[in-house]
């Protein structure tokens, strides 16, 4: 097992390569040269640091050399410098990164929690009243911007009710222990991790439901049945851990479009994470910021599709055999 | 013209008059029309007929495990050790199912459940139904598995279906089917998806079972060569209704209904000794939506005459312990017997 | 063939959902195409008080926003940039996705392999980042945003191509081609693809969809196109009155969201009608 671990966690090498040497064509698409890309708009007018950024990124050199020094720097965590918070790169991403790892883990949750649960409820009930009810809903849910939710959502929930606040991850200026720190944050997180996954939410319970469906006209459910399972044994010891696993396989090829939409909803809630450093970065033309987003964001959703397909092995004994 | 022929003890099981429909977009189908059998403990009941003629739906029917929207009872009543199952609550039935009958399917690989291990699904069957706990159910498990003759037994607790050949997989199901010490087995074309080899070997096994407990065995198949193996006595099923019961002896020596001598091919006596298979019989069993009036057989029966086609015949014991339903038969047999008057 | 195609839309007007579907998109397309008639003049321009709530005033039917333009215009005049972008970036999607599905499948081995990395690693990277860093990259306009999301969208057209083309290659019209001494090119693209084609174009449509959120996404931050009147954009600027006015931003996001569920029973339906065996529930 240990091996294959390895091996799936090697696959993200040539990956992550891949996105750097995009990284550098992409850089090349801009007008100007790369060093020009790398310190505009930083009004950066030290003549000594000047030279030093001519050093780092071969600015007078062929094209393969400033590609390989690149490459070199990255490799070496070296993503470059921001003026605009004046840290490096890395650092300043590393700081906002966990901001946005909470925010995504707990839309995952959310998503998985409601979508799962409601596409078990469908195929259970189907074609009844509930069925109808929660396919209609999946249906909305799953065109509605989550962006515009967001806003829908904090209007409704922050501004009319004032049940949650309107933004941020902390309440500003107030001192509390580490307890009520964490249930602050909390409560801060609600709206916006429903808002992002609602969206996703509405694609599990249609693809569970379906799942479900096919799961029932199985053998193995007639033989559970009469060995005299009562029917909600049947169906949460075995039909919905056979039917859980196309799920899996969604969530993993979803965690790359579900980093996408942090960015936005971070944004409408004004989270502090890497979307909001993005955002920032885009506006102010802070290209070193905007490049080393883009390879770390690679690296983080390359890790999590590796996790899922290992989880994946570990669920289907079929598959653990190869 | 009496009943059935009435076995010898009680009945453990009996059947009255099932009527089991299809209810499809092209109609209302009678799948099992007024179906009557009994099983008494100990005996080896064989329900034998081509696929379609209703005998799965009908074993299905009695477990209470009719896939609900097409199929459904629609008459007559099922008595098992006296009580109707077909009036009892699902919650009832549950504790019925798989402690007092058990039943095993056709494809013992597709039967398991591929996410659990064969342990664990032992394990589920016997703790649904005793007080044991984990390790007693457990340690009950391992004891099944060697029941049904599977070796190094321990270990396959914690092996998975897909990692079990198909004879060794319908053993595990076999061995969830006696887990709780069930008075009925029903065992629904338990040898069809295996190999030749394999397939003497498993109903050797189930006979074994039944000696040791003298629980009932009802064998649904296609095959002659497995009922003159495992059977009694022998039900003959065509197009949703019974049409010749005997016992398994009387059965192949001198088949009554023209359908069984159809099954039997040319020589009975030679199909016996080399436990022989379906022969071809001409034309095919008419769609459900489309019986004729009159017998079903009528179309593809050598013996056909004017009754037929205008009456449905009834049941009747034409032989000591044996029965049929065909107006030539009836009309051969009293001839004979007038034959023999004279 | 005309048989062929009545059998299908009467396939397809059996599904409720998905002739609801198709009225909303028509309606929808009939918007855009009207605008300018409805419409005439600019839409960006102030013509009234600013913050007129819906159904207020005669004059303008859906309120004004912060600045006094006429957001029924907004909308009508949105709606052919939200068209105009979906349909282009879902073609551009649809080209790449399709020649990348079509190449790894007919010429298999290192081909195949290469083209499937390149497919694993846009998918890999997170699809709006990308956008934002191709738009702050070249710059805001239309034109980039509708390749931006082009490039993020054809990584579900190409598996799918691979996959239709690989069932169809080792087929035996293909073999006589073949042996009729057709070049590789032919085959694939005058023999094979027209076949392949059914399942892809039903996919298309489900990245129209996707190409709408995204370009909205897009706007609405702010990084859209500043000439053009968007649907997202509106919402972005909307967002500073929600505790007042909150009825700019939900205006826009309403037409997306509907522009987006039509487009997604359309889809829908079409795959029920191509796919008939799964519909005897």
């Amino acid at each position: 097992m240990r091996r294959i671990v390895v091996r799936r966690l090697v696959q993200i090498i040539p990956l992550i390569f891949a996105v750097i040497v995009l990284n550098f064509v992409l850089i090349h698409l801009a007008p100007g040269s790369l060093f020009d890309v790398m310190t505009s708009e930083q009004q950066i007018t030290d003549p000594a640091m000047l030279d030093q950024l001519r050093h780092t990124y071969g600015v007078d050199q062929p094209t393969w050399v400033q590609l390989a020094k690149y490459i070199w720097s990255v490799m070496r965590l070296d993503l470059g410098f921001s003026y605009r918070q004046n840290a490096p790169v890395l650092d300043v991403i590393m700081e906002q990164l966990p901001a946005t790892v909470i925010l995504m883990l707990a839309s995952m949750a959310i998503a998985l929690l409601v979508g799962i649960t409601a596409g078990v409820l469908a195929s259970v009930k189907v074609n009844t009243v509930w069925d109808n009810l929660i396919s209609l809903g999946a249906v909305f849910f799953f065109a509605a911007p989550s962006f515009w939710l967001g806003i829908m959502m904090t209007v409704l929930f922050a501004v009319k009710l004032g049940w949650f606040p309107v933004g941020g991850m902390r309440t500003i200026g107030v001192d509390h222990g580490t307890l009520a720190d964490a249930l602050d944050v909390m409560n801060h997180l609600v709206l916006p991790a429903t808002a992002l996954g609602l969206f996703y939410a509405a694609t599990y319970a249609r693809v569970m439901r379906a799942s479900m469906l096919e799961v029932f006209r199985l053998d193995f459910v007639r033989t559970a049945r009469a060995k005299g399972l009562s029917r909600g044994r049947v169906v949460l010891a075995h039909v919905m851990r056979n039917a859980l696993l196309p799920i899996i396989t969604l969530v993993g090829l979803q965690l790359g479009t579900m980093l996408g939409g942090s960015v936005v909803i971070e944004a409408v809630f004004s989270w502090p994470g890497i979307g909001s450093l993005l955002f920032d970065s885009v506006m102010s033309r802070n290209f070193p910021m905007v490049l080393g987003v883009l390879v770390l964001g690679s690296l983080l959703v390359a890790v999590c599709n590796a996790t899922v397909d290992l989880l994946y092995m570990r669920l289907d004994p079929r598959i653990r055999a190869r | 013209m009496a009943a059935d022929p009435v076995p010898e003890r009680t009945p453990i099981l009996a059947i009255d008059n099932l009527q089991v429909s299809l209810f499809t977009r092209r109609g209302v189908l009678p799948a099992v029309d007024g179906l009557s059998l009994s099983v008494a403990p100990g005996e080896t009941v064989a329900i034998v007929g081509e696929s379609g003629c209703g005998k799965s739906l009908a074993a299905l029917a009695v477990m209470r495990l009719l896939p609900e929207p097409p199929a459904r009872i629609v008459g007559g009543a099922v008595r098992f050790m006296g009580r109707d199952l077909a009036a009892l609550s699902e919650r009832e039935m549950q504790r019925v199912r798989g402690k007092d009958i058990s039943m095993i399917f056709q494809d013992p690989m597709t039967s398991l459940d591929p996410v659990l291990t064969v342990g664990d699904q032992l394990i589920e069957a016997i703790r649904q139904h005793t007080e044991a706990s984990w390790r007693e159910a457990a340690n009950r498990a391992v004891e099944l598995l060697r029941q049904v003759r599977i070796p190094d037994a321990e270990r396959r607790l914690d092996d998975y279906p897909h990692q079990m050949s198909g004879g060794m997989s319908q053993r595990v199901m076999i061995a969830m089917a006696i887990a709780c010490g069930p008075q009925l087995l029903i065992a629904d074309e338990p040898t069809t998806a295996l190999d030749v080899t394999v397939q003497a070997q498993i109903l050797e096994l189930l006979k074994e079972l039944q000696t040791r407990s003298g629980m009932g065995l009802i064998i649904i198949t296609h095959d002659l060569g497995v009922v003159a193996e495992t059977a009694d006595r022998v039900v003959v099923m065509y197009a949703g209704r019974k049409v010749e019961e005997a016992r398994v002896g009387a059965l192949f020596d001198r088949p009554l209904h023209p359908y069984t001598r159809g099954l039997l091919g040319a020589t009975p006596s030679a199909i016996r000794r080399r436990g022989g298979r379906l022969a071809e019989i001409a034309g095919s069993v008419p769609a459900l939506s489309d019986l004729p009036a009159g017998c079903a057989f009528q179309n593809r029966c050598p013996d056909v005459f004017d009754r037929c086609r205008a009456e449905r015949p009834a049941l009747a014991t034409l032989l000591p312990q044996q029965s049929a339903a065909c107006f030539a038969a009836e009309k051969e047999l009293s001839r004979n017997v007038a034959a023999i008057g004279t | 063939m005309l048989a062929l195609a009545i059998d299908f839309a009467r396939r397809f007007a059996r599904n409720r959902a998905a002739l609801i579907g198709f009225v909303l998109l028509v309606a929808v397309i009939g918007v855009a195409l009207a605008a300018p008639w409805m419409f005439p003049r600019n839409p960006l321009r102030i013509v009234g008080r600013p913050e007129i709530w819906p159904f207020a005033s005669s004059r303008y039917p859906l309120g004004t926003d912060s600045l006094g333009r006429d957001i029924a215009a907004m909308i009508a005049y949105g709606a052919r940039t939200t068209l105009l972008i979906g349909l282009c970036a879902s073609l551009t999607a649809t080209l790449i996705g399709i020649s990348v599905g079509a190449l790894a499948a007919y010429f298999g081995g290192w081909v195949d392999e290469l083209l499937m990395r390149m497919t694993e690693l846009f998918q890999t990277i997170p699809n709006l980042i990308f956008v934002l860093t191709i738009v702050s990259i070249l710059g805001q306009k239309i034109e980039y945003v509708t390749i931006a999301v082009g490039i993020v969208t054809w990584t579900p057209i190409a598996r799918l191509t691979r996959a239709e083309f690989m069932s169809l290659r080792d087929r035996e019209f293909v073999q006589a081609c073949r042996s009729m001494g057709m070049g590789n090119l032919r085959i694939m693209f005058g023999e094979i693809l027209p076949n392949a084609l059914p399942p892809v174009i039903v996919l298309s449509s489900l990245v129209i969809a996707g190409a709408v959120l995204f370009e909205s996404a897009v706007s609405f931050l702010g990084l859209g196109d500043p000439n053009v009147s968007s649907w997202g954009r509106l919402i972005g600027d909307g967002r500073t009155l929600i505790r007042s006015s909150w009825y700019i931003c939900a205006v826009p996001g309403a037409a997306i969201m509907l522009t987006v569920l039509a487009l997604n029973l359309v889809g829908d339906g079409l795959n029920d009608a191509l796919n008939p065996k799964l519909r005897d529930r």
